[in-house]
């Protein structure tokens, strides 16, 4: 068996956009899983509707975990690993588990290899330079005040809109967390809009497994747009350091391609993850009000709070990997060079690691790790910055701003995505 | 073969027989040793591969690093003088052997 192009943005396969209609044509016939030894010797899951993996995962994680936690999904290409264990032993092992997947549109999106894309010990090359910017100390003591800045300015405008117009995402979470990833990065001055508009063409063109030119126009636009401004940026960082991690690759004797492949990957996927963190922690606390009222009394439990919301809707629900040879997982053979999901947010409801209530929101949860940020070498290197920037300044400050922030149920949310899930609108209302 | 005996918060030792070149938080993951997670795979980003290391063992160790240090500072149990980070610590030829404490927390 060969694994297809890999089909994903940022983490991984498509984020179901664009290829997703077809293969939801696909696999409309509801077929129950194959008994598989007959075909092959690992289970099979022709079920899965990739459609409705996009509007809501959870019920096919559920049914995949109880079923086969580690399944081969045509539709897919991979197979999916859905229970925590799985997931678990697939992030401890970069040799058998490559993160350098076949056919990456990836790099295909963003000109050149990113660290992601990468086992060690060419991976840590590229990830150690920015690891101090990104250590809770640099965080909290030097972008701390930046990211508070960029809070204030933009509740400002939610406060201008008002509570019978405002849209969480559109006016705050969006803009907030493109300006901190601006400033963390030091891209200087470019616009909200215009990273947001790089962020999302560079994501568009590493989901782009149907080659669609239109896709790649954008992208590559996006790409000469990013790589121009770092042309100036690496020589002008070289020159006047500063705690920025633009400033940290420039000075770490990279080469300026890995900076810019690096610099890419990080607008394609600082920005959306936080962002989706800001509108799930309002939802869910709005849609708990007891748990919101304990939080509102002990500023501390604000940390629980985001880990829980960020276990519950994990903003990246699935990334890929890739096996450099045969090998067993949770008991089931897999075949050399196969496609593997490695499905977080499945593991994150996981029974058999979180208890009977794991599908509930609940911050007094006994304290277990997750996988949201991942975990082992590829451990999301912006995790205490989200961890801050998100669950200790913009939403609390938002709290604080409108006293009585709650979801506001005269209009529509909507949420999209599996591979990436989060609220594309979110209205609020307050008192 | 060199040994890491890791003590539970309870009281209970487990000694593992590991190869030279392994940390004390590799080799605890991998086998599935309580009460140390290790998320970040060895990078000193994460403070969750906290231990206590028996004051016998204190000369055999390397020095705190900075990176070390400021992650010791972020670890969810109390720090104390004898706190490090397991995936700092490598067995060598010069640490045969060690004992270390988990603490009872690590998130």
């Amino acid at each position: 068996m060969t694994t297809q192009d890999a089909q994903c943005p940022f983490h991984g396969n498509s984020e179901t956009r664009g290829d997703d209609a077809d293969s939801a044509r696909a696999s409309q016939h509801q077929v129950h899983t194959i008994p598989s030894q007959e075909a092959a010797d690992y289970p099979v899951a022709d079920w899965v509707d990739v459609a409705a993996l996009a509007s809501d995962p959870y019920p096919i994680y559920a049914r995949l975990r109880a079923e086969s936690p580690v399944a081969w999904v045509p539709q897919l290409n991979k197979f999916l690993v859905t229970n925590y264990a799985g997931c678990h032993a697939v992030e401890q092992d970069q040799e058998i588990f490559s993160a350098n997947v076949s056919g990456a549109t990836m790099t295909r999106a963003i000109g050149a290899q990113p660290m992601l894309r990468k086992d060690d010990p060419e991976h840590s090359a590229d990830r150690a330079p920015v690891n101090p910017v990104l250590r809770p100390k640099s965080i909290k003591e030097v972008w701390g005040p930046v990211f508070e800045g960029n809070a204030e300015t933009y509740l400002e405008k939610v406060a201008e809109i008002g509570p019978h117009e405002a849209d969480l995402n559109r006016d705050y979470a969006a803009p907030v967390a493109s300006q901190n990833l601006i400033d963390l990065l030091g891209l200087k001055d470019v616009s909200v809009e215009q990273v947001r508009r790089w962020s999302h063409a560079f994501i568009a063109g590493m989901g782009n497994v149907l080659d669609d030119p239109a896709i790649w126009e954008r992208c590559d636009a996006s790409t000469e747009e990013a790589d121009r401004l770092l042309e100036e940026l690496i020589p002008y960082y070289r020159q006047n350091p500063d705690a920025s991690m633009v400033s940290a690759w420039a000075n770490s004797g990279l080469p300026a391609s890995n900076v810019a492949a690096n610099v890419k990957l990080t607008i394609s996927g600082g920005m959306n993850e936080p962002q989706h963190m800001v509108t799930n922690m309002v939802w869910a606390l709005s849609n708990h009000p007891e748990q919101s009222a304990l939080v509102f009394t002990d500023p501390l439990l604000w940390a629980a709070a985001f880990d829980e919301a960020v276990r519950w809707q994990s903003p990246i629900g699935m990334y890929p990997r890739e096996t450099t040879r045969e090998t067993i997982l949770e008991g089931v053979r897999i075949p050399a060079g196969a496609g593997i999901g490695v499905v977080v947010a499945s593991a994150n409801h996981d029974e058999a690691h979180f208890g009977d209530s794991a599908a509930d929101f609940d911050i007094n949860r006994p304290k277990r790790p997750h996988l949201a940020f991942g975990s082992g070498v590829h451990l999301c290197a912006g995790h205490w910055a989200a961890k801050t920037s998100i669950g200790q300044i913009a939403v609390p400050m938002a709290y604080k701003r409108f006293p009585g922030l709650r979801v506001d149920k005269q209009r529509n949310e909507s949420w999209d995505g599996w591979v990436f899930r989060g609220l594309t609108s979110l209205p609020v209302t307050w008192n | 073969m060199p040994t890491i005996t890791y003590t539970q918060p309870n009281g209970t030792q487990q000694t593992l027989e590991v190869a030279e070149g392994t940390t004390l938080m590799r080799a605890a993951v991998s086998n599935g040793v309580d009460g140390i997670v290790g998320e970040c795979g060895g990078q000193a980003m994460c403070a969750t591969c906290h231990v206590y290391v028996r004051p016998e063992y204190a000369q055999a160790l390397p020095e705190i690093s900075d990176d070390e240090d400021e992650m010791l500072d972020c670890a969810a149990a109390e720090r104390t003088d004898r706190s490090r980070l397991a995936c700092q610590i490598k067995i060598d030829a010069e640490l045969t052997e060690i004992v270390v404490d988990i603490p009872a927390g690590q998130l």
